[in-house]
């Protein structure tokens, strides 16, 4: 049962955004400029992602404090989720907000 | 008895309490550490920063940071103590030395490839295995 509804949400929420993706740029009526996405953390060899480096981390919490989605950051799984960890930490300490108003 | 490892603490301290109180604070869990046998590795004091929200009215604090080798026991103990300390607003401790390690070893695995021809090998195959991921995501 929970299995089923998690499945189908999976699908609902990657079909809104196929949805979302193609609006977009049917209403443009041009192909979107998509830059190869590469993992910064990747890129640059960056092992440990710490959580006291505030300057790194805002990067990936914009204005509203959300974790930027690794969608849009290009970054891979295994470092969102080391991030991820990171910015939790960051927020624990007050580093960075939970929520901007 | 319980393995030594390596942790981070950092804890603020409210803006009201005086340098001395702040330095007293780090003499006590230093006091631990050495009771405990245990070992300082690094204490820095940011100073006053100023918080993203506030913690109990304050808007901003004093952090310190010490990296410590210890036991459990040690660190049970020292996050009891900030707990019931009023001047500590809020305090945070990491155990660091697994994801060091794996740090490290991601570097020198970058440094000294395993063979000649498996690099190469593993390559190809990610490159296929990550071309079927994306299929069935989309």
């Amino acid at each position: 049962m929970r299995e089923r509804s998690g499945g189908r949400g999976g699908r609902g929420g990657g079909g809104r955004r196929g949805d979302r993706d193609r609006d977009r740029e049917g209403g443009q009526r041009r192909p979107m400029f998509r830059r190869r996405k590469v993992c910064k953390f990747c890129a640059d060899k960056i092992d440990y992602i710490d959580y006291k480096d505030t300057r790194m981390i805002s990067a990936f919490v914009p204005e509203r404090a959300k974790i930027l989605p690794r969608r849009i950051s290009g970054v891979c799984a295994t470092h969102q989720r080391k991030l991820q960890a990171a910015i939790k930490r960051a927020r624990h300490l007050a580093l960075v907000p939970f929520v901007v108003e | 008895m319980s393995a030594r490892r390596q942790y981070e603490l950092v804890y603020i301290v409210s803006p009201e309490a005086t340098d001395e109180q702040v330095s007293d604070l780090h003499a006590q869990i230093e006091a631990l550490i050495t009771r405990f046998d245990a070992e300082l590795v690094k204490t820095e004091n940011w100073g006053r920063r100023k918080l993203a929200y506030p913690i109990q009215r304050h808007k901003e604090g004093t952090y310190v940071l010490e990296v410590i080798n210890g036991t459990g026991d040690l660190i049970k103990e020292i996050d009891r103590r900030l707990r019931v300390s009023e001047q500590v607003v809020r305090h945070l401790v990491v155990r660091v030395d697994q994801e060091l390690k794996a740090a490290e070893r991601a570097r020198s695995r970058r440094k000294t490839p395993v063979g000649v021809a498996r690099p190469a090998a593993v390559q190809a195959g990610a490159g296929e295995d990550e071309g079927v991921g994306e299929e069935v995501e989309g």
